[in-house]
């Protein structure tokens, strides 16, 4: 079991945008995800509100990587899927406090590493 | 000048009472798969006092047509979210590991996440397989 050097991204996007997720995290090092389909519940009122229409099938990405690089792929989703592009996307990070299962040259090679059954 | 001193007062003792314990923390563990292993999976972690499981279907995102050179174009996943007390976590984890590595195809990571709050007595008792009498 590997010491807890990783956190886990949590990406919540637009139906159809998680190939754009994975190309905003794979620029900074992030190897692999994984792409569960969901289904957002927005507040209507809050929707007429701000006048943004909330598309209801979504995709949640999550991306298992080095603490090292978690900021600089959120920051890169941020600007490739953030709220104010049509991905309409969150993104967050958790803290892992261990994992099993990554290969050992997932774990070295460079800084950023991921889901390695992908 | 200002001087930097070491206080030499006793470290104050706080007295820890009988029957006093603090609860189990308890964890989020995720656990990727194959699909066609998800409950081979949630089977063995179920013997871990785990009482609740989801089982999400997922695809897995890696490029498939280097996949498919390497005749492994099922992309299909399973996320298996379990809530864990912590004491069973890591006999959790290292046992995963294990058939990570030794199961034909059943090739997987897992990772936990800790649960910071959770309400309800009974919901805690359910999640963390405590009896009623058991907390602390």
């Amino acid at each position: 079991m590997s010491a807890t050097k990783f956190e886990v991204i949590f990406c919540i996007v637009n139906s159809g945008f998680s190939d754009e997720v994975m190309d905003a995290a794979r620029r900074f090092g992030a190897k692999g995800g994984t792409v569960i389909r969901a289904r957002g519940t927005a507040n209507p009122e809050a929707e007429s509100l701000f006048g943004i229409a909330i598309q209801p099938e979504k995709e949640i990405v999550m991306i298992l990587v080095n603490k090292k690089i978690k900021n600089d792929i959120l920051h890169s989703l941020y600007s490739a899927v953030g709220l104010n592009t049509p991905g309409q996307g969150i993104a967050f990070s958790m803290p892992v406090e261990s994992v099993v299962g990554l290969t050992v040259t997932d774990e070295i090679k460079a800084e950023g590493t991921a889901d390695s059954e992908n | 000048m200002a001087r930097i001193t070491k206080s030499k007062a006793a470290p104050t003792r706080i007295k820890k009472r009988e029957g006093m314990a603090a609860p189990d923390k308890a964890m989020l563990m995720f656990t990727v798969v194959n699909r066609s292993k998800a409950d081979f999976y949630a089977d063995i972690i179920q013997g871990f006092e785990v009482n609740m499981q989801l089982i999400l279907h997922a695809q897995g995102t890696a490029g498939t047509e280097v996949l498919s050179l390497l005749g492994l174009n099922d992309s299909d996943r399973a996320v298996i979210i379990s809530v864990i007390r912590r004491d069973r976590a890591d006999e959790a984890m290292s046992t995963l590991e294990e058939k990570f590595r030794t199961v034909k195809g059943g090739k997987g990571i897992a990772y936990t996440v800790p649960m910071t709050s959770t309400i309800g007595v009974a919901i805690y008792q359910f999640l963390c397989n405590k009896t009623p009498g058991g907390i602390g």
